[in-house]
C-alpha cells in the first residue's frame, strides 16, 4: 500500500471516524509524523550507558577494573568487598588499596596526608601482622605444626617489645 | 563498681557544671585506635578478638589506670542497653558479637570501648564547654595506653582505622547542645545547613540522624585527615559560641515576645511531669526539654539543672527496668517512668534517688 500523500510505502494505517463516517488513512512514516500521528522514529538515546559509567566512576573510582581484582595478602579482603561494605580488613589494606583510597580520602577529608599527633614507631609491628596472617592460614589448613612454630615466633617477638 | 552500682550514681557530664552549661550539656572527644598486629575487628577471628581484648586489658592494668571493665559479651541485653543509654557504649558495640567490652573511668568521664568498629574507641566527656580540658585528658590517656600497645600508624596517613572516614587523627571532637529555642522557632534547618557547609555534622543525643531528642544536638567534626587535633578542636571552639549566641538570641526573643505563652508551656510541662501516672518516653523528653529551658530562663526556680539532666537518661527504658529489677513491657514502663518522675520531682525539691 502506498502513502496517500507522497506515494511512498505506507506504514501507518488507521481508521478515523468523522461525523459517523468511517475512513481509512494510510500514510508513510514521514507524512504521518508531519500530521502529528506517529511516534518518533525510534526511542531516543538517553545516554544511559554513559550515565551508568559515570556513576560507577564517581562511586568506585577510575581504576575499577584493575582495583577490583586486588586482594590484601594479609587479611584476604578484596577491594570490591571494601567498596561494598565500607570497612577495611587490616592496617595493611591502606598500602595495598592505596590507589583506590587516595581519591576517596581526598573526597572525604579534602586531604591525603596526616597532620597531627604521631604514634611511636614500632618497627616489628608489620612483621607481627604478617606472622599472624600466616598463623590464620596455618590454622585454616589444619597445619598445627606450622601454627605452633608461628605462635612461638610471635611470643619471642612479643618478649623483645 | 558493678553495673548495679552505676544505677545509683550518674555521670559527671550530667552535673550541669562548667562553662556555658545552660546550653552545652557536655564536651566529648573520642579517638579511634587499632593494634598494628591484628586485622580490624570486622575481619578478626574470635580468638584474635579475644587476644586483642586481653592485650588492651593488660595495657590498662600496666598503665595503672583507674578503670572498671565490663565484659559486654557476657552481659544480658538489658545491661547492654543500659550502657548505651548512659553514653558509655555505642549501639554497634551493644549489638556486636564476640569478645568485646568497655572500660569505664571514675565519674564516667572515661569510656574505652574494646573491639567496636576499631579495636579501641577512647572517649572522654566533661560537663559544659571544656574541649581543651577534654583534649588534655584524652591525649594523656592515649599516651599511657600507647606505652604498652603498638598502634597501627603510617607517617602518611596517621592512625589507621577500619573506616577511611576516621583515618588520620582518628579524632571526633563533639559538643552536645540543648537548643530548644532554635528548635521551637524552627531555625534548626538553617543551623544544619550552615554547619554542613563547614563540614561539621549534627546528630541527636544517641547519634541518630537529625531527629531531635529532647532538643539535644551533637555537633562534631567529620574530617579527620589533614588537620591536626588542635586545629579540629579550634573549628569547634570557633563555631559553637556562635550557635550558643544564636540560641540565646532566640530565647530572648521568646521571652520578650511570648513570655506568657512560654511560661505557661514550661509550667504545664513541669506540672505533667510531677503528676502524670503513665507517660511515654517521647512525651517525657519533650516536657523535660521545656522544663530545662524554664530553669535556665528563671521561670522555674525550685529545681536543679542536674536533676533534669539526669532525668533525660534515667527515664530511658533500660534504666527504669534496672531500678525495678525486672523486665517491663511498654505500658509497665510508662507507669514506672511516671512514678519515677513523681518521686524525683515531688514538692519541687531535688530528691536523690534511693
Amino acid at each position: 500500500m502506498t502513502c496517500e500523500q507522497c506515494q511512498d510505502v505506507a506504514t501507518v494505517h488507521l481508521t478515523r471516524s468523522i461525523n459517523g463516517e468511517r475512513r481509512e488513512v494510510h500514510l508513510c512514516a514521514s507524512c504521518a509524523r508531519k500530521s502529528g500521528l506517529s511516534p518518533r522514529e525510534k526511542t531516543p538515546d538517553l545516554g544511559l550507558d554513559a550515565v551508568v559509567q559515570s556513576l560507577i566512576v564517581s562511586h568506585v573510582g577510575e581504576l575499577v577494573g584493575e582495583l577490583a581484582n586486588l586482594t590484601c595478602p594479609e587479611c584476604q579482603l578484596k577491594y570490591m568487598e571494601f567498596r561494598a561494605r565500607g570497612r577495611l580488613g587490616c592496617p595493611h589494606d591502606y598500602r595495598i588499596f592505596a590507589r583506590g583510597l587516595g581519591p576517596l580520602l581526598n573526597r572525604a577529608h579534602g586531604a591525603t596526608r596526616h597532620v597531627g599527633k604521631v604514634a611511636r614507631i614500632r618497627p616489628d609491628a608489620a612483621e607481627r601482622l604478617r606472622l599472624r596472617a600466616q598463623l590464620r592460614e596455618a590454622v585454616l589448613h589444619e597445619d598445627y605444626e606450622l601454627a605452633a612454630r608461628l605462635r612461638d615466633q610471635l611470643r619471642l617477638k612479643g618478649a623483645d617489645a | 563498681m558493678n553495673l548495679d552500682e552505676l544505677t545509683r550514681s550518674s555521670g559527671e557530664w550530667l552535673r550541669g557544671t562548667g562553662p556555658e552549661s545552660d546550653i552545652v550539656m557536655c564536651s566529648r572527644i573520642r579517638l579511634a585506635r587499632n593494634l598494628a598486629e591484628f586485622p580490624f575487628t570486622n575481619r578478626a577471628s574470635r580468638t584474635e578478638k579475644s587476644e586483642i581484648e586481653s592485650s588492651i586489658r593488660s595495657a590498662m592494668q600496666r598503665a595503672n589506670l583507674e578503670l572498671v571493665y565490663f565484659d559486654v559479651n557476657a552481659l544480658p541485653p538489658l545491661d547492654r542497653q543500659f550502657l548505651v543509654e548512659r553514653q558509655l557504649i555505642s549501639r554497634e558495640l551493644a549489638a556486636g558479637e564476640g569478645p568485646r567490652g568497655v572500660a569505664v573511668g571514675p565519674l564516667e568521664n572515661i569510656a574505652i570501648m574494646v573491639n567496636e568498629e576499631d579495636h579501641l574507641r577512647i572517649q572522654v566527656m566533661l560537663s559544659g564547654m571544656a574541649l581543651h580540658d577534654v583534649w588534655e585528658r584524652i591525649n594523656r590517656l592515649d599516651d599511657q595506653l600507647e606505652e604498652h600497645l603498638a598502634y597501627a600508624f603510617s607517617t602518611q596517613l596517621g592512625y589507621l582505622t577500619a573506616c577511611p572516614t576516621n583515618v588520620g587523627t582518628g579524632i571526633r571532637v563533639g559538643v552536645m547542645l540543648h537548643l530548644p529555642a532554635l528548635a521551637q522557632t524552627k531555625q534548626m534547618e538553617k543551623v544544619f545547613r550552615a554547619l554542613q557547609k563547614i563540614n561539621l555534622a549534627v546528630r541527636g543525643l544517641y547519634g541518630e540522624g537529625t531527629q531531635a531528642f529532647g532538643d539535644f544536638y551533637q555537633i562534631s567534626n567529620q574530617q579527620t585527615l589533614g588537620k591536626s587535633e588542635p586545629e579540629l578542636i579550634r573549628i569547634l571552639t570557633d563555631v559553637v559560641p556562635q550557635v550558643i549566641q544564636y540560641e540565646r538570641t532566640a530565647r530572648q526573643a521568646l521571652m520578650n515576645e511570648k513570655r506568657q505563652h512560654l511560661h505557661d508551656q514550661v509550667s504545664r510541662a513541669y506540672g505533667v511531669l510531677k503528676t502524670a501516672h503513665t507517660i511515654s518516653s517521647e512525651e517525657t523528653m519533650l516536657l523535660l526539654s521545656s522544663v530545662r529551658l524554664g530553669i535556665n530562663l528563671g521561670l522555674i526556680d525550685d529545681l536543679e539543672i542536674a536533676t533534669i539532666n539526669e532525668l533525660f537518661i534515667q527515664t530511658q527504658p533500660a534504666y527504669l527496668q534496672k531500678i525495678q529489677g525486672s523486665e517491663l513491657g511498654v505500658e509497665e514502663r510508662n507507669v514506672a517512668r511516671a512514678s519515677y518522675l513523681r518521686s524525683r520531682l515531688s514538692n519541687g525539691r531535688h530528691v536523690e534517688p534511693d
